[in-house]
């Protein structure tokens, strides 16, 4: 289905309902034969988008020349009007009728088992840096204007010419790491395929044109693929230069209109100059613009690079946190064709296993409602980050099981007590929360760490012998999210000098955003603390990834000087100051240990 | 043109405080500009302006 946008993802995996909204093209694709005759006729010239403005197309169009289906299109906020008709041309020529000015968008639905999010990427535009003159001079273009200028399809014809006086350049220069590898405008990743795009653009001028000088300013040339290493020397066999150093000035001659280039060549430590005649900017590559709603739809989260987050980056990763979901290309990550081509290859596998077994089997760590203690507030479904609770004003939540990834957000949010986390229970916890303060919690430093990140982080300092007090006593939870308020204040009740609540670090959530209400509840803990007279800094929150043992020890011993700060008359007068409101939770946990 | 708002932050593990520009809606990880700890309490509002 082309020509057509999704506007709405509803249901769960094996489930989803979609609506696609298929836009007007106010030609039927099923009558046109593509004969053009309308284009010939039509009074209108825009900048082609597809060839980078660099030649015109009509009102009525067809977009690129591999189009699926290869039929016209009409843009009717280009073209001259239709109500009333004021021009009609292409409708008087069309032999076939195939051009209806009534044409409206349709809303299409379709019940699906599994998405694949395919939805690409977007070049950097690098007007923001106009240092390389971009804005400021004609003959400097980016690597997509450049694949334009040398095709056989593009508006030249594949006689490469410079835009200011359509002469073929003599010496090109290609600047390297354009919007990408530079943390100052928010890009700190690298592209991924700049560099051989570079070196294959270098071997096509070679081939058409061997009197071409190419010279390359990079600061690292990443051919890492297969192939990519011959390909790179075969590019510097062919002459072309490659100077380590990026500009930091562009100037042009005005009476020849060449760009005068400065670098520092790294290499060899010297100033160098260049006159080129033509210099492209190798642009990287950023998420697509409204890759945002697509995360609303399918409740998806992203990396801090902006990039689709997968569920697991080693072992699941074309998995997408939401069960069902599959990411192919650029939206997860920047990479080249072969990597793109393998991804998807790979998400249709995962998606077609998935259909083909009829059933989906979960782990059994799915929340749990008890219809009769759920007052119908609906909390639980607003934090789910899945959207696997269902809710109605005036209803009874309900779990959706096969959405439901067992993060225990929503159960540390019930303030009824009508929600429990399969083996994850209020009762199990705060059970663990009275076994580890029994005795001497003055002594302790309470920790509650998620299963993925911090737990594992603890681990990783273990395993690598790195030396932090023994005080600490960690309690697992699925998310730090499970961890609820009532948990914390019981960990204080029990004595506790010190409570640390852990999780993974923003981006690496493994429950899409769960952690995000982590924070808003510490920060309702440390209020509730000030106002009973409680040093808020004894709760602590740290993010601490599996990899960052290093950062787990260093915590630990920040938190046993925290702790040997906390006073036995400290500890008795919080126990005496929380101990006014005991919750429902706490009261059953009591109960259940027989206490 | 995004709004942000002047937002001030104490460090709960050390006590630093500071104030930082936050840009309508932002969600990101905060950690102590001085010692690197993620308690970070957000205090209060402050002065609400445009900035770029």
């Amino acid at each position: 289905m082309t020509f057509s946008e999704v506007e709405e993802v509803a249901g769960y995996v094996g489930n989803f309902t979609v609506k696609i909204r298929k836009k007007a093209r106010y030609v039927d694709p099923k009558l046109c034969n593509a004969c053009g005759e309308c284009a010939k006729v039509c009074p209108v010239a825009k900048p082609d988008e597809y060839q980078m403005g660099f030649s015109s197309r009509k009102a009525i169009y067809i977009p690129f020349p591999q189009a699926v289906p290869c039929s016209y299109i009409l843009n009717m906020g280009d073209c001259l009007g239709n109500n009333p008709i004021a021009c009609g041309k292409c409708s008087q020529v069309c032999e076939k009728l195939a051009i209806d000015y009534d044409d409206r968008d349709e809303i299409v639905t379709r019940e699906v088992g599994a998405v694949i999010v395919a939805v690409g990427l977007d070049v950097y535009d690098p007007t923001e840096m106009d240092e390389y003159g971009y804005t400021r001079f004609d003959n400097v273009i980016t690597s997509m204007e450049f694949e334009r200028l040398i095709c056989a399809g593009g508006p030249t014809g594949g006689h490469f010419v410079r835009p200011s006086d359509h002469q073929r350049p003599k010496r090109i220069g290609f600047i390297q790491c354009v919007g990408s590898r530079n943390p100052k405008i928010g890009r700190p990743y690298c592209s991924n395929i700049c560099c051989m795009n570079t070196v294959k653009d270098t071997l096509l001028l070679a081939d058409h044109y061997p009197d071409v000088e190419n010279v390359v300013f990079y600061q690292d040339i990443r051919a890492f693929g297969k192939s990519f290493e011959d390909m790179f020397q075969r590019s510097k066999q062919a002459g072309t230069r490659y100077v380590r150093g990026l500009p930091g000035d562009v100037e042009e001659d005005p009476r020849t209109r060449n760009l005068r280039v400065t670098v520092e060549n790294t290499t060899s430590g010297k100033l160098e100059r260049h006159e080129l005649e033509m210099l492209v900017l190798s642009v990287g590559v950023q998420p697509p613009k409204d890759l945002a709603k697509i995360c609303g739809l399918l409740t998806l989260s992203k990396t801090s690079d902006g990039f689709l987050m997968e569920s697991h980056p080693k072992l699941k990763p074309v998995d997408a946190p939401t069960r069902g979901v599959f990411f192919a290309g650029f939206c997860e990550a920047p990479k080249d064709i072969k990597d793109s081509v393998c991804q998807a290859g790979a998400a249709a596998s995962r998606a077609g296993a998935l259909l083909n077994a009829g059933q989906v089997h979960v782990e059994a760590i799915t929340s749990r409602i008890d219809e009769a203690a759920c007052k119908k507030c609906g909390l639980c479904a607003a934090v789910c980050p899945f959207g696997a609770i269902l809710w109605k004003k005036g209803e009874v939540a309900v779990v959706v099981e096969a959405a439901c990834a067992g993060c225990g957000s929503c159960g540390a949010t019930c303030q009824f007590g009508a929600i429990s986390m399969r083996h994850f229970t209020d009762d199990q916890l705060l059970a663990q929360v009275h076994a580890v303060l029994a005795d001497r919690p003055q002594d302790k430093v309470f920790v509650f760490a998620c299963n993925w990140c911090s737990y594992a982080g603890g681990d990783m300092a273990g395993i690598s012998r790195m030396a932090y007090p023994s005080s600490n006593r960690v309690v697992r939870t699925m998310c730090s999210a499970r961890v609820s308020e009532e948990m914390v204040l019981e960990a204080f009740r029990c004595g506790a000098p010190v409570v640390l609540v852990s999780g993974c670090h923003y981006a690496d959530c493994h429950y899409i955003n769960a952690n995000r209400q982590t924070v808003k509840r510490v920060h309702r803990l440390w209020d509730t603390l000030e106002k009973a007279g409680v040093r808020p800094e004894r709760l602590q929150l740290e993010w601490i990834s599996a990899a960052e043992g290093q950062k787990f020890a260093k915590v630990m011993r920040q938190l046993e000087e925290l702790r040997k700060t906390v006073t036995p008359e400290e500890i008795e007068h919080t126990r005496r100051a929380l101990k006014a409101k005991p919750k429902k939770a706490a009261e059953r946990a009591a109960v259940a240990i027989g206490g | 043109m995004a709004e942000t708002t002047l937002e001030m932050f104490r460090c709960m593990m050390c006590g630093h405080e500071y104030q930082e520009q936050v840009p309508k809606g932002e969600d990101k990880e905060r950690s102590c500009p001085k010692c690197r700890s993620n308690s970070i309490r957000h205090v209060k509002k402050r002065v609400s302006e445009k900035g770029s």
